[in-house]
């Protein structure tokens, strides 16, 4: 394989080694020999068919990607402008910093219980989940972002007079970019985890909802198939997000990647 | 595979611990600090006291007398018991699986090419995805769990070690090649110390998210298998949710929960400063 370019070389061992994945799981599967317990890839793969077919898969996978985008966007809306308040004023951070503090180790799963009974199994506990979620990796490197900024440069745009609006906007908001989008990443990855948990135990809908649903049932390929469509739409959406790194902060080429 | 690094650097800095502090305002500090949530504490109190008298709001007072009953009758000490026990289960197999595997992904780059794929395809699956398949294999016991914790933990702990691991100075292992050490001490001398800081960021990291995890399971185990039979801080959360009603008693966990997060998370602090005096 010595011939072949790097990145075709590369391709080619991780083709062996799924499919090597692939053959030892279907080995244990039947050894196993309960297709309950463990169903072979074959099952799997022919379930996934089936459930591409019939739109289940789309439908599930819409409601969770609508839900993600939802609190990724509100989550945004919220963290973003804090930030840029407490990175910008030592007084602000004097204040709200510690709140945050105290709430941050409270992880988003720890809130589930409470906001169930506040919102009820429905399209808002998940959200809300999310939203907490998301928040504070996008504060924290929101402020990081901030503070980061270069002291020369916030220097040289004062000797040369310009506005506090414009430094913000031409100085300030670029330099924090590049943090505040690996902050975003950082947040996809922490609410793609929290909404299965939540879809779990309190929604009528999404990719946690189907997999909880088909264990009930033990109609195992299809638990499985769910597990994957999972693992690929968590992939993809880390993907676009990189993706949107490259295009909106194109010099920092590979940072955080 | 260096995300799981910037991950966890960015919020040191961020958390507000860079650049001097003006030492005139020093004497204030903590009073600011307060301030805020002080102040919303009393607003919830005094919102609390508009309430009925047999609300099922929490408030305050009533959370604070909650805590010393649950305290005081044992309950939440060895449900908390118990979930560090499946925590501590569960990390300990996610560092023997993730150091016997990392360290040699991080020394050949052959073994990497292989495995890589495999641990990339798993790592955007969430730990409570793989719990129905949990349940199925072990039931709604403790091992699932422990399953779910050591899930959950394996992933930061791999792509740290293997990053460490990776990244030891090549001069280093050259030099005590060329002075003829044997492979057994170039590990554990060379090898292991210098890979160190990473394996154990990893093993913070892995920690959190298996605290995380266990809570999740804990809630999911208890919501699904429909009675609170195998125990826990979050099974605790569930049954007061579901059977007993009681809010206050959820606030207590959530509060538990947060000091143990924590606590966890300054106790490996304090293991990195003391077992890498260099780095401080």
């Amino acid at each position: 394989m010595n011939a072949l370019h790097p990145a075709a070389r590369r391709a080619a061992v991780a083709l062996r080694s799924y499919t090597l994945f692939a053959l030892a799981w279907w080995a244990l599967s039947a050894w196993v020999a309960n297709p309950i317990q463990l169903p072979d890839p074959l099952r799997v793969a022919r379930a996934l068919a089936t459930l591409f077919a019939d739109g289940e898969i789309v439908e599930h996978a819409s409601v969770s990607t609508a839900r993600l985008l939802l609190s990724l966007v509100v989550a945004t809306a919220l963290a973003v402008p804090l930030g840029f308040l407490i990175g910008l004023s030592r007084r602000v951070e004097a204040y709200v910093d510690p709140l945050i503090e105290l709430l941050r180790p409270i992880s988003g799963i720890a809130w589930i219980p409470l906001a169930l009974f506040i919102f009820g199994v429905g399209n808002t506990l998940p959200v809300f989940i999310m939203v907490y979620v998301a928040f504070f990796p996008l504060l924290l490197n929101t402020v990081a972002g901030v503070r980061g900024t270069d002291p020369k440069l916030l220097a040289a745009a004062r000797t040369m007079g310009i506005s506090r609006a414009a430094t913000l906007r031409h100085v300030v908001v670029p330099s924090a970019l590049p943090t505040v989008l690996v902050g975003l990443r950082l947040s996809f990855a922490g609410a793609w985890a929290a909404v299965v948990a939540a879809e779990l135990i309190g929604a009528p809908s999404g990719l946690g909802f189907a997999i909880e649903w088909y264990r009930q049932l033990l109609m195992s390929p299809k638990v499985f198939a769910f597990i994957a469509v999972i693992g690929v739409v968590g992939f993809v959406c880390d993907a676009l997000l990189r993706a949107l790194q490259r295009r909106l902060t194109p010099w920092t080429e590979g940072q955080g990647s | 595979m260096s995300a799981a690094v910037t991950r966890s650097s960015n919020p040191e800095v961020a958390a507000g611990r860079v650049g001097p502090v003006p030492a005139a305002r020093d004497r204030l500090a903590p009073w600011r600090a307060l301030a805020l949530p002080a102040l919303l504490l009393v607003l919830w109190q005094l919102w609390a006291l508009g309430l009925p008298a047999d609300t099922r709001a929490p408030y305050p007072s009533k959370v604070a007398s909650t805590l010393w009953a649950l305290t005081a009758s044992g309950d939440l000490p060895l449900a908390l018991v118990q979930s560090l026990g499946r925590v501590m289960a569960g990390f300990a197999c996610a560092l023997v699986i993730g150091l016997l595997l990392g360290v040699p992904m991080g020394a050949s780059a052959k073994l990497r090419d292989n495995l890589d794929p495999i641990i990339e395809s798993f790592r955007p699956i969430a730990p409570m995805a793989v719990l129905p398949i949990a349940i199925l294999w072990f039931g709604t016991g403790t091992p699932a769990a422990v399953f779910i914790v050591a899930y959950a933990a394996f992933f930061p702990l791999i792509v740290n070690t293997v990053h460490g691991v990776m990244n030891v100075p090549r001069r280093l292992l050259q030099a005590a090649h060329t002075m003829g050490v044997p492979r057994t001490r170039i590990l554990l001398h060379v090898l292991l110390p210098a890979s160190l800081p990473s394996v154990l960021l990893g093993a913070r990291l892995g920690m959190g998210m298996a605290w995380t995890a266990i809570i999740a399971a804990e809630l999911a185990v208890g919501a699904k298998s429909g009675g609170g039979t195998s125990g826990g801080i979050g099974q605790m959360m569930f049954v007061f949710y579901a059977y007993n009603v009681d809010l206050n008693a959820i606030v207590v966990c959530m509060g538990v929960v947060g000091l143990v997060a924590l606590a966890i998370d300054r106790l490996f602090r304090a293991a990195e400063r003391r077992l890498m005096p260099w780095k401080a």
